[in-house]
């Protein structure tokens, strides 16, 4: 089953997700682009707590902190902006 | 110059020669003049200049009005520079007194001079000024004139605008013309007066019984003598018209001619004359009563006065006789005949000239013969007629009565004749009768035994007629009963026939009948073919092949047409999932719905997280879970599907809003097209079993 599921499968995906999957596919976009954001903050903090803080541990947390706000606002957009569509298609 | 040369060329042409040379001399002394006056001119500017004395009064120029004349000033001038007695010489002393009085005498002049001439000036002025302008004018229009002569173009300008250019210049050429040509012009005068006089007609001119005063044609062509003659009979009349008197200087030569060598002839006898008008004048009295003309008795009484001045001839005169009393005219009472009438009036011509030539005594006692002589033939030809006309009356009554006397004869030998041919005429009309109405008889029979033979032949062919009319009826006859005898068993063959076409209609039919069984058979076949092809297949499987068959087998079945128009082209072309997978996949689709089941409306991460979070935890209802949320709804939609009903779980997975519904999308198309599939092949079932029905019955 799942063999012969498998080639309408993949074309669908590249053309649009299925429906009962959109959620999952915004929390996996939402998680990498917490990690990617938070793991860049991290880098800047920890640059910043060497060069300027004298390795302090703090500037490091506060950019893993800049970071993640940072996915987090984006994550919460995409959402709001979905059900903004959601709500739009059906009125 | 050469505009000039030409100019005095053209009035060579044009003018006497003489009047030309003169303008040119003319011409050239004026050109004289100027060339001499420039020269003047350029050699005395100077001078002028200088002299300012030279320049003319304002009196005389117009150019100038306002300048003060002149001599004063200067005079004042002259007076102020010599005259102030103070600056005068004063060494001689003596006669200082005698000087001074003069200059004082001298002063008082200036003063009055300007306030005269200012006065005076102005009608001087304006009379100059009117003075100077109809000079000018005059000189202009001459020039005009003259110039006008000499071009054309300058001729039409002046005659057109300026006013009285025309008649000068007309007056002018006339003038030149009759210079040039004085004898054509009095030619023309003369002729036209004489023309004139010539139309004129006197008031007593024409043919009348009045005899003319003889003053004009005697001063004509007579010699002295006679003038003094006419003049002496100038009141006696004539009995000659003026124009008769005229047309005897042509035509009555003759006579004339004549009548002086009758009077050669008779020059002795002229003493006699004297006493001839004497006959002459009893005459006139004689005839007076008859219708003689007026005039008559008037001349004589005139005549005798006239006559008594004749003076005796002079000794150095020659000889002549005293003028005999002028002939009378002949006047004959019965003047009827126009022979007559012709004698007297040459007669009285005849007399009539004598009478003019005054030669009345020479001629007096032949014309009184020969008008004794014409009175006597006029008596004679008035006797001749009585005598002529009396005869001519009995003549005339002889013959009436002759021709009466003929014609009663002739009418009664007319009459005879007339009734003897009556007579005959009736006989002859008797028996022409009698022969016109035998021949009419004799035709009348011809004709009746035409129309009985003409009757007997109609009847006869009305017979014939008949005879071949019952032949063909009897023919018709047996045609007919022949034919009625063949129609009766035609009329049996083509029941049968049509018996046997039923029969073939009947099995034509029943082929339909069997065909059309035939076809529903296959549609059963077909719909089954394709229900198989879907319940059959464990995963979707396209089944355009047989949707195709069915099609076609259907054959444009309508109801079948609009079923497949129906099914969606996708559900065909890659089949539709089976009942199994999608009960597989709602397992997965209400795992995601549940997780969205708590979403608010405006829903950030937070809560979806927790949305997430706590659908972990709720409990799971089972059955038919009456309620409106998401998870009963899920709950009755696995129930329902668990029991097959694709139909209502659709339905209630339709009643999900929000992000449910929207994860639940795929998934209920899904459900629709396999329910449209199953519902199409229903209806092409109900229409092949209808098909079928319809056959039974």
């Amino acid at each position: 089953m799942a063999e012969t599921t498998a080639p309408p499968a993949p074309s669908r995906a590249v053309a649009r997700p299925v429906s009962e999957a959109l959620l999952n596919e915004k929390w996996d976009r939402c998680l990498s682009n917490l990690i990617i954001k938070s793991s860049l903050g991290l880098g800047f903090g920890v640059v910043f707590s060497v060069l300027l803080f004298k390795r302090r541990a703090w500037p490091a947390f506060v950019g893993v902190g800049f970071g993640a706000g940072r996915a987090y606002e984006e994550c919460n957009y995409s959402l709001k902006q979905a059900a903004r569509d959601i709500k739009k298609q059906q009125a | 110059m050469l505009r000039t040369s030409l100019h005095s060329v053209r009035a060579l042409g044009s003018r006497p020669a003489a009047a030309a040379a003169g303008r040119q001399w003319q011409l050239s002394a004026a050109r004289r003049a100027v060339v001499s006056g420039q020269r003047y001119y350029a050699d005395g500017k100077k001078p002028t200049d200088e002299a300012k004395p030279a320049v003319l009064p304002a009196e005389h120029t117009l150019t100038a009005p306002s300048t003060p004349p002149p001599p004063p000033p200067e005079v004042a001038k002259v007076a102020s520079s010599t005259i102030p007695p103070e600056n005068a010489p004063l060494t001689p002393p003596a006669p200082g007194p005698a000087v001074v009085p003069e200059t004082t005498t001298k002063i008082p002049p200036p003063p009055p001079p300007p306030a005269p001439p200012k006065k005076k000036s102005f009608f001087r002025r304006l009379r100059n000024y009117i003075l100077t302008l109809t000079f000018l004018g005059a000189l202009g229009f001459g020039g005009g004139v003259w110039y006008s002569r000499i071009n054309d173009n300058f001729h039409d300008f002046f005659t057109e605008y300026v006013p009285y250019g025309e008649q000068a210049v007309l007056y002018l050429e006339e003038m030149d013309f009759k210079k040039r040509f004085p004898n054509v012009a009095s030619r023309m005068t003369g002729r036209r007066t004489d023309s004139g006089d010539k139309v004129k007609i006197p008031a007593q001119s024409g043919a009348s019984w009045r005899v003319a005063d003889g003053s004009e044609p005697a001063s004509r062509q007579s010699s002295a003598i006679q003038k003094v003659n006419a003049a002496k009979e100038a009141p006696k009349p004539k009995a000659e018209p003026a124009t008769v008197v005229e047309a005897k200087e042509q035509t009555a030569n003759l006579p004339k001619v004549q009548a002086e060598e009758t009077n050669l002839r008779s020059s002795p006898p002229t003493p006699a004359l004297a006493s001839a008008p004497a006959p002459v004048a009893e005459k006139p009295s004689e005839t007076e009563p008859s219708p003689t003309p007026a005039p008559t008795p008037a001349p004589t009484p005139a005549s005798t006065p006239a006559k008594t001045p004749f003076k005796a001839p002079e000794v150095d005169e020659p000889s002549r006789w005293p003028p005999a009393s002028p002939i009378d005219p002949l006047a004959v009472p019965d003047a009827a005949d126009p022979v007559v009438q012709d004698l007297v009036r040459m007669l009285n011509d005849i007399i009539a000239v004598v009478n003019h030539d005054g030669a009345n005594e020479k001629y007096g006692a032949t014309i009184g013969k020969a008008k004794n002589e014409v009175s006597k033939v006029g008596q004679k030809i008035r006797d001749l007629k009585t005598a002529v006309e009396r005869e001519a009356a009995d003549q005339v009554k002889k013959q009436v009565d002759e021709f009466d006397k003929s014609a009663h004869e002739l009418v009664a030998r007319l009459e005879a004749a007339m009734t003897s041919q009556e007579q005959q005429w009736r006989l002859e009309f008797e028996a022409e009768m009698e022969r016109l109405r035998k021949s009419y008889d004799s035709k009348l029979k011809l004709v009746q035994e035409r129309e009985r033979q003409l009757a007997e032949e109609k009847l006869n062919n009305q017979l014939l007629q008949q005879a071949v009319e019952l032949q063909r009826q009897f023919a018709r006859d047996i045609k007919q009963h022949v034919e009625e005898e063949r129609e009766g068993r035609l009329g049996r063959l083509t029941e049968l026939s049509a018996a046997v076409a039923d029969l073939e209609r009947l099995t034509a039919g029943w082929n339909d009948v069997v065909s059309a069984t035939l076809r529903t058979q296959q549609l059963h076949v077909a719909v089954e073919a394709v229900r198989a092809s879907l319940e059959d297949a464990r995963h979707p499987r396209p089944f355009v092949k047989e949707l195709a068959a069915l099609k076609e087998i259907a054959a444009n079945d309508p109801v079948v047409d609009a079923a497949i128009a129906s099914i969606h082209p996708s559900a065909y072309q890659r089949g539709v999932s089976t009942p199994a997978e999608l009960v597989d996949r709602f397992r997965r689709v209400a795992a995601e719905v549940r997780k969205a089941s708590l979403l608010p409306d405006d829903a950030g991460v937070a809560s979806h997280a927790s949305s997430y979070l706590l659908s972990k935890v709720m409990f799971k209802k089972q059955g038919l879970a009456a309620g409106d949320d998401v998870e009963s709804i899920l709950t009755r939609t696995q129930t329902l599907l668990e029991e097959g009903d694709l139909d209502n779980a659709a339905r209630e997975m339709n009643a999900l809003t929000g992000w449910s519904k929207t994860l639940s999308r795929d998934w209920l198309a899904e459900v629709r097209k396999v329910l449209e599939v199953r519902q199409a092949l229903e209806v092409i079932q109900t229409e092949a079993r209808l098909q079928s029905l319809k056959l039974d019955a």
